[in-house]
């Protein structure tokens, strides 16, 4: 019993980091309706940016490398609206989907020019681990987990209390008449591009500081956030939230019954089968909340 | 615009008019009569054939053909192409036969031309056989539209406001082209907002109103009704 | 010499790849981004079988098949959704394929992958069986190219356009519009296979590494840029994206650099990708539709 309790652990914390990168991910379909896979890129770059930081010269101590880490993925993230998708948005979502694998490919390539293939991690002291009644946590995890609680509470005071975030909930449902009605879309569109770009490099940051870094952890993790996003339907954030956590938890329980290689199936199994018997999504009925 | 306890059946007579306010789901009718909108409740018989769950393109091969409202000519393909693609059951659409029976798909696209060429003939546009559709003016692409409807050996056509937006003379030529579709036995089942038209053309009209079925009956009848008067009256004092 | 006998059938191996995967994309206007997979499939299928001791062309042919009949068992879940949906669902199953392969190890070996996989009989094996290949694969690669400009000029051809431009307008003209899209993506499944074939019995080893999801891209590259809904498009496109990718070794670039060769290819070509959909999104060939469709 202990062990699957364990294993729960592990997913609840696996689960809040792809929380962050589901929430990034809906967030930019809700508005704009495509698939950015150059969200991908968003979490790589921000984990290595912090790395950037947090290496010589600049040096900085990781706590305060994240920061300026956090800003220049925001402003890769703008960079990408400003000069491709904005120019592109009266196309075909597919051009939009096409120009973003394209974009993806390219951002992923500089980073292996930059910083090679190789393996990296930040120089940290060895993770300490905490141990509650049996259940092993170590201190990364926990900081993991009260980071992802904070960016999402602070998300959720965004979207509810300010007036932008009635903005951009508006937008979600409605392009056209979110415009005529006044809205901002340039505005609307730096807010919603900058929240991706920051949860994405939080998300990234965080899952180099539990596992390591390289060239493809954004990629991989992508086709995992948009199972989240679709659990929760497209452009339901909350939706997209109890999506990461249920994809971390069912891919840590999953450990107990195949083989681990089998981990990333379940984020397949579940998008093949939402697409095909569910594709508005489970979670997005039960939060109501839009 | 949701449709809502609609009951009608055309008869054997030629031309049936719906005619209706904006919005009154006219068009929405004509989604659900040939199965592109899901009926929740109720049937469609077309014939002795229930049709109400049926897909779009059976609907369709069994010869109950529409137009859309918005006219939508492969703009690329000539005037020529347009219809012969429109043509269903074509051998050459399956893969084996293209490949073991080249001959037979060769008379048949052979047979379609004539065909098309034929209908062409009827609907005046012979000359522009050879265009390019896209180049053709909005009028001619309507009767381009029914030309392609022709090509499938139809039973009954709904046509989706066929003379919206489209200059007097075409409007001749199309009403024309009805008469002769039937005397040779094809009916069909218009949506129309022009009254002197609906008039001239139809043996029946059916009128609706916010989805629902107000009135039957002869054109004449129609302009008379209280009931069909005040549903045009009530949207128009809205509208300005 | 050598080098370039190998680039050249590289190119038509590609060609034949791209050529497959415009028939989905290009003609039907299905954005399959697993088509990988059926690449895959038919390249471990023909290797599993040959090395079981079966001859190649019975491998080809099974892994033919198979390629096929996976190409149906995708088209009829995966068509319920469209569109971008589509893209994704079709990915996903693309990596669900890779990750058997890697995982399965008492069949496919796993990421050390199949060496020694044997060369059609009448073939050499190694470098002196690749004049004999590059006959072969030509030959294969003109066959795929009249195959699909057969297809593609006929009335089943002209159907699908008519359901790329407007399933609507299709529906309503009587085509059973899932129906076409299954026969366009499993006769697309085929040709991928053939295409896997050509390639593991070349290349005389495979592995799942083979198979990602860059090979994607760069076949959506071949054929975004030779120009989709044409016939000659993906052939041009693989013939540019491959020897773009292999021309550059013969650089005299100093040895501290090399390993910024391929990061540099991978920028122009995703950058590529970009621009074609910012600039020219019917790519270098336009689908110039002709009078006689």
């Amino acid at each position: 019993m202990s062990y699957y309790l364990q294993l729960l652990l592990n997913g609840v914390i696996a689960g809040a980091v792809y929380a962050l990168f589901a929430v990034g991910l809906t967030l930019v379909y809700g508005v704009f309706r495509f698939i950015n896979f150059a969200h991908a890129e968003l979490i790589s770059w921000g984990a290595y940016l912090a790395l950037m930081f947090s290496s010589p010269p600049v040096s900085l101590p990781l706590y305060l490398a994240v920061i300026p880490a956090i800003v220049l993925t925001a402003v890769i993230g703008l960079s990408q609206d400003w000069f491709i998708y904005r120019p592109l948005r009266r196309g075909s979502p597919i051009t939009l989907l096409i120009a973003s694998i394209g974009l993806s490919y390219m951002l992923r390539n500089v980073l292996r020019l930059i910083w090679g293939s190789d393996l990296m991690t930040f120089s940290l002291p060895p993770a300490r681990a905490f141990e509650f009644s049996g259940y092993y946590v170590t201190g990364i995890q926990l900081l993991m987990l009260a980071s992802a609680l904070l960016f999402l509470m602070i998300l959720y005071l965004l979207l509810t209390k300010s007036l932008i975030g009635k903005s951009l909930r508006a937008t979600a449902d409605n392009l056209e008449l979110a415009a005529i009605m006044g809205v901002s879309m340039p505005k609307v569109s730096a807010v919603v591009w900058t929240l991706a770009s920051v949860f994405a490099a939080a998300g990234g940051i965080l899952l180099a500081l539990d596992t390591n870094l390289e060239p493809m952890m954004g990629g991989a993790n992508l086709i995992k956030a948009f199972a989240a996003v679709l659990l929760g339907g497209a452009g339901n954030v909350w939706g997209a939230l109890l999506g990461g956590l249920f994809i971390g938890i069912a891919e840590n329980l999953s450990v107990a019954f195949f083989s681990p290689g089998y981990k990333d199936f379940v984020s397949f199994a579940v998008i093949f089968l939402l697409l095909l018997f569910r594709p508005r999504g489970i979670f997005g009925l039960l939060t109501g909340v839009r | 615009m949701a449709v809502h306890g609609v009951s009608l059946e055309i008869g054997d007579t030629g031309v049936t008019g719906l005619v209706g306010p904006n919005g009154s789901g006219k068009s929405t009718l004509f989604h659900l009569i040939t199965g592109f909108y899901r009926l929740d409740q109720g049937d469609i018989f077309f014939g002795r054939h229930s049709i109400g769950r049926l897909s779009p393109h059976v609907i369709s091969r069994l010869g109950l053909i529409r137009s859309f409202q918005h006219t939508r000519p492969l703009p690329f393909m000539t005037v020529l192409d347009n219809l012969i693609a429109a043509a269903p059951g074509q051998t050459g659409e399956l893969i084996w036969p293209l490949f073991l029976k080249p001959a037979r798909v060769r008379r048949e696209e052979n047979d379609l031309r004539e065909k098309a060429r034929g209908i062409l003939r009827l609907l005046d546009l012979l000359p522009l056989a050879d265009e390019l559709a896209g180049r053709l003016s909005y009028g001619q692409q309507k009767l381009m539209e029914l030309g392609r409807i022709l090509m499938a050996g139809p039973r009954l056509i709904l046509l989706d406001e066929p003379t919206a937006g489209i200059n007097p003379t075409l409007i001749r030529r199309l009403v024309d082209v009805i008469h002769r579709l039937c005397e040779q036995g094809i009916q069909i089942f218009l949506i129309e907002h022009n009254m002197p038209l609906v008039a001239k053309l139809c043996q029946h009209v059916f009128v609706m109103d916010s989805g629902e079925l107000i009135f039957s009956g002869t054109p004449k009848q129609a302009r008379e009704e209280p009931r069909v008067i005040e549903a045009y009256l009530g949207r128009e004092n809205h509208a300005a | 010499m050598d080098y370039l006998l190998h680039v050249m059938i590289l190119a038509l191996i590609y060609s034949v790849f791209a050529m497959s995967l415009n028939l989905e994309l290009g003609y039907a206007g299905l954005y399959n981004f697993g088509h990988v997979a059926f690449f895959g499939i038919g390249a471990y299928v023909s290797a599993l079988l040959s090395q079981a001791g079966v001859p190649v062309s019975a491998a080809m042919l099974c892994a033919l098949a198979a390629a096929g009949i996976a190409g149906a068992v995708l088209a009829v879940p995966a068509l319920r959704v469209s569109g971008d949906y589509f893209g994704i669902a079709t990915l996903v199953f693309a990596e669900m394929f890779r990750l058997i392969c890697l995982n399965e190890r008492w069949l496919t070996k796993g990421p050390m992958g199949l060496p020694g996989i044997p060369r059609p009989a009448w073939i050499a094996p190694g470098v002196d069986g690749m004049p004999a290949y590059l006959l072969f694969t030509f030959l294969a690669a003109v066959g795929t190219f009249v195959f699909i400009r057969r297809l593609t000029g006929s009335p089943f051809g002209r159907a699908l356009r008519v359901i790329r431009e407007d399933e609507h307008m299709a529906q309503a003209f009587g085509k059973n519009i899932l129906l076409f899209k299954v026969k366009a993506i499993v006769a697309g499944s085929v040709l991928a296979g053939w295409a896997g074939t050509l390639w593991a019995h070349y290349i005389s080893y495979i592995s799942p590494a083979d198979f990602t999801l860059t090979e994607t891209m760069l076949v959506l590259l071949c054929v975004v840029l030779g120009g989709r809904g044409t016939n000659w498009g993906p052939v041009v496109g693989a013939i540019a994206v491959v020897f773009f990718g292999e021309a550059v070794r013969f650089l005299p670039i100093p040895q501290a650099l090399t390993r910024y060769v391929a990061p540099l290819q991978g920028i122009i070509y995703g950058g590529i990708l970009v621009v074609i959909m910012m600039k020219m999104p019917n790519g270098l060939i336009p689908e110039y539709r002709r009078k006689n469709t």
